[in-house]
């Protein structure tokens, strides 16, 4: 079973990326289940998506990933990133933004909610072996090049299954997009991919 | 028959499509919006033919609606969250009496934690206090047949039917396999009888009716399809392969309902993988999920429970399953040890951990050794825990950037200070009750749909002397506000209600209502005007704020709040998720004084300090432009214009 949790701020498209990787798993014969933060938490709220993958034999009829069993953690955001830290698991990898939202809480009380901070926090929770199992991904030039932020669910995705091996292909990634998107918004989505592909290369 | 990606809700509103529904009623209400959404949708792709789907004003009015289509024969969907319930409940008890003809099943969704409700209040407790039957799924895949079970059973036993699922259920997604075309069973009309009419006489009668089906629904529950297979083990051994946690002869036992039982299952494979890793034996125990708590399958249990001493109960909410196993110990239907909330073992309240579940079933099962290590390190986290983490603030879900309630409570707030006169706000329930956060701090209380109406008029009798504030949204209007108006002016109550109109029902998605004239069938309807009922019930004085003249609003505030006697105010500006931004806020650095009154004034998420303190940053991904925090700056410093 791989175990994936999505995390970031309610309206950044955690719960599309949970769909897409779902599509694409099930596209290769997984079953899959998934469980999502909606509601309440969209106002800009903590929100959570769970996509627990399995083969026949592996699966699980419980949406939720426990703590410490997350083999991949997708944050859109740092601060998320770190809020969701308990569910990695021992051998799992972290793949987050770097862009943060300010929460107004952190606002009002005129707190230091910076990037670099959260980012190596992160960093210096894991163990030596660990670190190589982290990613912090730059997203703001890709989103300027590409006139918007809206694909950042995209960028994520495409950065974290081409840096660790959950057994979904970009070309995977590709065709789960054109399953669950608008015909109007895919050209967009696949140009991000192709920003990502090409920055590996 | 496709295989699609889809939530509990999703698929359940298939099951019923398969089943023949032909009317679909409800009020939105998370975790359950979705279910009516999905045939709305379906219908207007034109694969659900035949059926009319509608919100209704509130959830009374729907199940009522439904009635008289069940008595004429059409099979019939309420759906609802639980506190909805409590609003549609003086129909169902009535109901229950009555009896149906085709079948109506009531599609109800709980909230453990809570995550989005007032309660933690448990629909299978309702049920037992309604006598009306209920289905309790453990997965949506589960809960898709269910449904379909719950119609014929409706029908054979002609009364209402609950399914009751909770969030984890209704918001977990997988494939399923689901019709694409459908069509609702034959209807045969409504043919007089004397039981539609409810007397006493006949509730004696109907009475006796209830109490002899439910004896028989009861036996069908243990003893027939598919409903047996609701109140087995066979959830969990259909997981185990090559894995016999199933011991029909142990003497350990563990009871599950509803999501419990995935919390139960993913906690046995954890013990299990653990006591694998250390060499540890694990005894033997049988598990059994009850997927049909009312009326209590007792032949099942009874059976499941032969050769069980002890039983480890794991449900959410109220002890359901738990009193009905102690109810069969007193019968004598049953002996055995019950461990669950009434013995502390399990949590009295809030949803169900995984990592409780498994310390809970290790220490059961005599696994102690494996409690305090590595269980408690994976609950903790291996890598960091809530100690060791940078303070890290919290995020609660907040109104939006440019959201017009923003606008709203912010115009009160600064009339009720020029008029240096205290005001006691009662809130109401919707993306307004968001208005209670810092910075704003605008909401006092907040009880139930459409109380904050009735609440400033308790208020105004025993604080005469400050400002009774009713805060309302146009949904909650329709739905549960207008008897508190009409209060207010019969009574005379000296209050102000501020209804806060942004065309939709926001918080559970933006969903249609009265007033906004757009409807579920596709059809539109002449918009219910809210000044016109006011006007109606009797509100003398109303003042219309102008969302875009900031003083002229709040001198219109002035006017309504010192109006004595019942007056209103209304401030009608869409939900920002209804429009596309044209305009954003732009900084003019060499103006800005850094005063930070733009965030300590309204809170509004798309506006921060730069990293270095030294400027002020929109976020242009969340600005819409609503200018709100131009008429905050003192010095002029921001400015919307047309966005690029």
């Amino acid at each position: 079973m791989i175990n994936i949790l999505l995390t970031g701020v309610g309206g950044q498209g955690t719960v599309l990326a949970a769909k897409v990787l779902a599509q694409a798993a099930h596209e290769k014969g997984w079953q899959v289940r998934t469980a999502e933060t909606i509601g309440m938490a969209q106002r800009g709220g903590s929100v959570v998506s769970h996509v627990r993958i399995a083969d026949k034999n592996g699966h699980t009829i419980d949406p939720l990933i426990p703590h410490g069993c997350a083999d991949l953690i997708i944050g859109f955001e740092p601060g998320e990133s770190v809020r969701v830290l308990p569910y990695l698991a021992r051998e799992g990898t972290i793949v987050t933004a770097c862009e943060t939202v300010q929460p107004i809480m952190a606002s009002l009380q005129k707190e230091i909610y910076s990037s670099e901070g959260l980012v190596s926090y992160l960093s210096n929770s894991l163990t030596d072996s660990q670190r190589k199992r982290f990613l912090a991904v730059e997203t703001k030039p890709y989103c300027e090049q590409l006139k918007t932020s809206k694909v950042l669910n995209t960028l994520l995705l495409a950065s974290a299954i081409g840096f660790v091996d959950v057994g979904i292909s970009l070309e995977d990634l590709r065709h789960a997009y054109k399953a669950c998107v608008k015909p109007s918004l895919l050209s967009v989505n696949l140009q991000a991919i192709e920003l990502v592909a090409n920055e590996r290369v | 028959m496709t295989k699609r990606l889809m939530m509990g809700n999703e698929a359940f509103a298939f099951a019923a499509l398969e089943a023949g529904v032909r009317v679909v009623a409800g009020y939105p209400g998370t975790p359950s919006s979705e279910l009516i959404e999905t045939v709305a949708h379906e219908k207007a792709e034109g694969r659900a033919e035949g059926v009319h789907v509608e919100w209704s004003a509130n959830e009374k009015v729907a199940l009522e609606l439904l009635a008289s289509a069940s008595y004429s024969g059409a099979r019939c969907l309420f759906t609802c969250k639980q506190v909805g319930l409590n609003v549609a409940s003086d129909a169902l008890m009535s109901l229950n009496y009555v009896g149906v003809k085709g079948g109506l099943v009531l599609f109800v969704a709980d909230d453990p934690g809570p995550i989005s409700s007032q309660t933690e209040q448990d629909t299978r407790r309702f049920a037992q206090f309604a006598k009306v039957p209920v289905l309790d799924p453990c997965t949506p895949e589960q809960g898709y047949d269910m449904i379909k079970a719950a119609f014929e059973l409706s029908e054979k036993y002609l009364t209402p039917v609950i399914v009751r699922a909770t969030t984890r259920v209704c918001h977990a997604s997988t494939f399923i396999e689901v019709p694409e075309q459908t069509s609702p069973k034959v209807v045969p009309g409504f043919e007089k009888d004397s039981r539609w009419v409810i007397f006493p006489k006949r509730s004696y009668e109907a009475h006796g009716e209830i109490n002899e089906r439910l004896r028989d629904i009861q036996s069908d529950f243990s003893l027939k399809e598919p409903y047996k297979n609701f109140n087995s083990s066979h959830t969990f051994t259909s997981l185990q392969s090559g894995h016999p946690d199933q011991d029909t002869t142990a003497r350990k036992g563990i009871v599950a309902g509803g999501i419990s039982v995935g919390y139960v299952q993913e906690a046995c494979t954890l013990i299990r993988k653990i006591a694998d890793d250390h060499s540890i034996a694990v005894p033997t125990f049988s598990l059994m999920q009850v997927g049909t708590p009312y009326p209590f399958p007792s032949r099942a249990i009874a059976a499941y429970s032969e050769w069980v001493e002890e039983i480890l109960v794991f449900e959410e909410l109220d002890s359901v399953i738990e009193d009905s196993l102690y109810e069969l110990i007193g019968k004598q239907t049953i002996s055995a040890q019950i461990f669950g909330k009434a013995t502390g073992t399990t949590q009295d309240r809030g949803e169900n951990t995984i990592y409780k579940t498994a310390e809970t079933i290790a220490l059961f099962l005599g696994l102690e050794e494996i409690v305090g290590t590595e269980l408690s390190i994976l609950e903790r986290g291996i890598y960091g825990d809530a100690e060791s983490a940078p303070d890290l603030p919290p995020r609660p879900p907040v109104l939006c950037a440019g959201c017009p309630h923003r606008k709203s409570f912010y115009t009160i707030k600064r009339a009720l200070k020029d008029m240096k006169q205290p005001g006691i706000l009662s809130g109401d329930i919707g993306c307004y009750t968001l208005g209670n956060a810092l910075p704003l701090d605008m909401v006092d209380t907040c009880l139930c749909m459409g109380a904050g109406i009735s609440m400033a008029q308790g208020f105004s009798l025993v604080e005469p002397n400050k400002k009774n504030v009713a805060f309302i949204g146009d949904s909650t209007f329709f739905a549960s506000g207008l008897s508190s108006i009409a209060n207010a002016v019969y009574n005379q109550h000296d209050i102000c209600i501020v209804v806060l109109d942004n065309s939709t029902t926001a918080m559970t998605g933006s969903q249609p209502h009265p007033g906004t004239g757009q409807t579920l069938m596709g059809t539109t309807s002449t918009p219910i005007d809210i000044e016109q009922v006011l006007r109606a019930l009797g509100i003398s004085h109303i003042g219309f704020a102008d969302s875009n003249n900031f003083e002229s609003s709040k001198k219109v505030a002035i006017d309504a709040l010192k109006f004595e006697g019942p007056s209103a105010i209304i401030f009608k500006e869409p939900c920002v998720g209804l429009i596309a931004p044209k305009e954003i806020a732009e900084v003019d650095s060499s103006a800005c004084i850094m005063c930070r009154k733009c965030i300590t004034e309204i809170g509004c998420p798309a506006l921060r300090t730069s990293a270095d303190e030294t400027e002020m940053v929109i976020d242009t991904s969340l600005c819409i432009g609503c200018a709100l925090c131009v008429e905050i700056c003192p010095t002029k410093a921001l400015q919307v214009g047309v966005r690029q």
